[in-house]
């Protein structure tokens, strides 16, 4: 009878346990599903981006097939500001300033791509649980709370379609508890097919000044990471370079060397520009939306520390970052 | 737009809304045009308020003058009925009931505000001066936009909001929006 009892017993405390593990294991696989989901399937909607005070309606159009992914957004009021991805290029459209901002993307070198692969080394910086149930744009979604342990990084609260997966809303969640940022879904298709009109700007490219960024060769490239030893001494638990390049902006000649951070979740880049002529930078921090920034001079290079996270992350990030001489 | 929606549009400039009423706002964003149109011209207004009048586009002042003077008694009539609401905590169903009622009282309240209004709007500095000084603190959004005072520093700091959003977390599919918003008020 005690052995019974004992063994009742033993059986309720642990079953809670697993539950929490089985849940937890579940929303690991939501969120994988999600981002593989955002990448192979094809949609067009609009949805609302919130942040503080300010609010826009944007429409999305994304396609992937066999030619790979092609994407555009389009701010719905104000100026009509665009954003057209393709595979390996990043055009930014601002016909307010009459400038357009062309850059070349890291091939196959893409956050999203690895991001499954990475997430379970998120696993002991945030707890991720499933939340309720609810209905986002008309569908059912399936709501994915993600809290970090500490308070260098931010929580997410997520709402992941129930039939696609596809991610519907987001909110960005401070160290307070505050929601920072909200995307959310107002309409949404997954089911359309988007012809290659919808893909192309509205606007005239003569009357725009056009810049371009151009990734130098891999042999500077490597030349580059050998002179420069530009590291952080610190960063936060779990954070480990998961991507460097440089770019060379072909309208002002900056070469700019851009190292990336991530915890699997949460990521910070950290850029280094050379001080050709007298120019300014930013001293100290700044923000816009949910993405902090933190500058300072460094040895004639202006140094950057960008990313969503806390302030205090990118400053410490920044305070801590020291040149050394390239070892001959 | 109902007297509702206008409360709404009304408490997100204060800062007022809970996260549910955020959520409906934002759906109302983004299906109705009367509702951007509205809220562009709160921003309209706060941006003479606090002085961001160097853009690009021309300037008309006498219309955002009158806008700001059109938009002051709205703000005051639905900050008011907001206060009443919170206090007395009235079952749903006679909110409901006077809703209409309610719409039809604002309305009538605008056009002889609007009328009342008329013969200010183009007259002196001074007048369209002394109605921005009221609204002041009830608008104080902040733009979306580094807090940098030099171009060049705002442009360089954009360039690399673009490289790192290549590199954004979980965000994901929304994380351009960042970049496509940069710049609204």
């Amino acid at each position: 009878m005690r052995f019974l009892l004992h063994a009742l017993l033993g059986a309720s405390l642990c079953l809670p346990v697993l539950v929490t593990a089985a849940d937890n294991d579940e929303a690991l696989k939501m969120l994988e599903r999600m981002t593989e989901a955002a990448k192979t399937l094809t949609y067009e909607g609009v949805f609302a981006y919130q942040s503080g005070k300010n609010m826009q309606s944007i429409r999305i159009y994304h396609r992937a097939d066999a030619r790979g992914e092609l994407e555009r957004l389009i701010s719905l009021n104000g100026e009509a500001r665009e954003v057209i991805r393709s595979n390996d290029m990043v055009t930014c459209i601002n016909p307010e300033g009459k400038q357009v901002n062309v850059s070349r993307r890291p091939l196959g070198r893409g956050f999203p791509s690895d991001l499954p692969r990475r997430l379970n080394s998120a696993t002991p910086y945030y707890d991720v649980n499933l939340g309720e149930m609810d209905r986002i744009a008309g569908r059912q979604a399936q709501e994915l709370v993600i809290t970090p342990v500490d308070e260098y990084r931010y929580g997410y609260r997520l709402w992941v379609d129930a039939d696609t997966h596809l991610l519907l809303k987001s909110e960005l969640v401070g160290t307070d508890g505050g929601v920072l940022e909200t995307f959310t879904f107002s309409s949404i298709d997954t089911d359309v097919h988007i012809p290659e009109h919808k893909f192309k700007s509205q606007m005239a490219g003569e009357e725009m000044t056009w810049h371009r960024s151009e990734p130098e060769k891999p042999l500077d490239a490597a030349s580059h990471s050998q002179e420069h030893h530009w590291r952080p001494s610190w960063l936060p638990d779990g954070f480990s370079q998961v991507a460097y390049q440089t770019r060379l902006r072909a309208n002002n000649g900056a070469d700019v060397e851009q190292r990336v951070y991530s915890d699997g979740l949460s990521s910070v880049s950290v850029f280094i520009e050379k001080i050709r002529a007298r120019h300014s930078h930013l001293r100290g921090g700044s923000h816009v939306g949910a993405i902090n920034a933190f500058g300072t001079i460094m040895q004639a290079h202006f140094v950057t520390v960008v990313g969503e996270v806390p302030a205090q992350t990118v400053e410490k990030i920044g305070n801590s970052i020291a040149f050394a001489e390239a070892r001959q | 737009m109902t007297a509702k929606q206008h409360e709404l549009l009304s408490a997100f400039v204060d800062g007022e809304l809970n996260s549910q009423e955020l959520d409906e706002l934002l759906a109302l964003m983004s299906t109705n045009d009367n509702a951007r149109a509205d809220y562009q011209r709160y921003q309209l207004s706060s941006d003479v308020l606090r002085g961001y009048t160097n853009r690009s586009q021309p300037v008309d002042f006498s219309a955002r003058i009158s806008a700001a003077l059109a938009d002051e008694p709205v703000h005051q009539l639905t900050a008011k009925s907001g206060k009443k609401a919170s206090v007395l905590t009235l079952p749903d169903w006679f909110w409901k009931q006077t809703a209409g009622l309610a719409a039809a009282a604002s309305i009538g309240a605008l056009a002889v505000i609007g009328v009342l209004n008329q013969p200010q709007t183009d007259v002196t500095p001074e007048l369209a001066q002394a109605a921005p000084v009221e609204t002041q603190a009830v608008v104080a959004a902040s733009p979306n936009r580094w807090t940098v005072g030099e171009q060049e520093v705002e442009d360089r700091l954009n360039n690399y909001l673009v490289d790192h959003n290549e590199y954004a977390g979980a965000s994901g599919l929304f994380s351009y929006a960042r970049v496509v918003s940069y710049g609204e008020e």
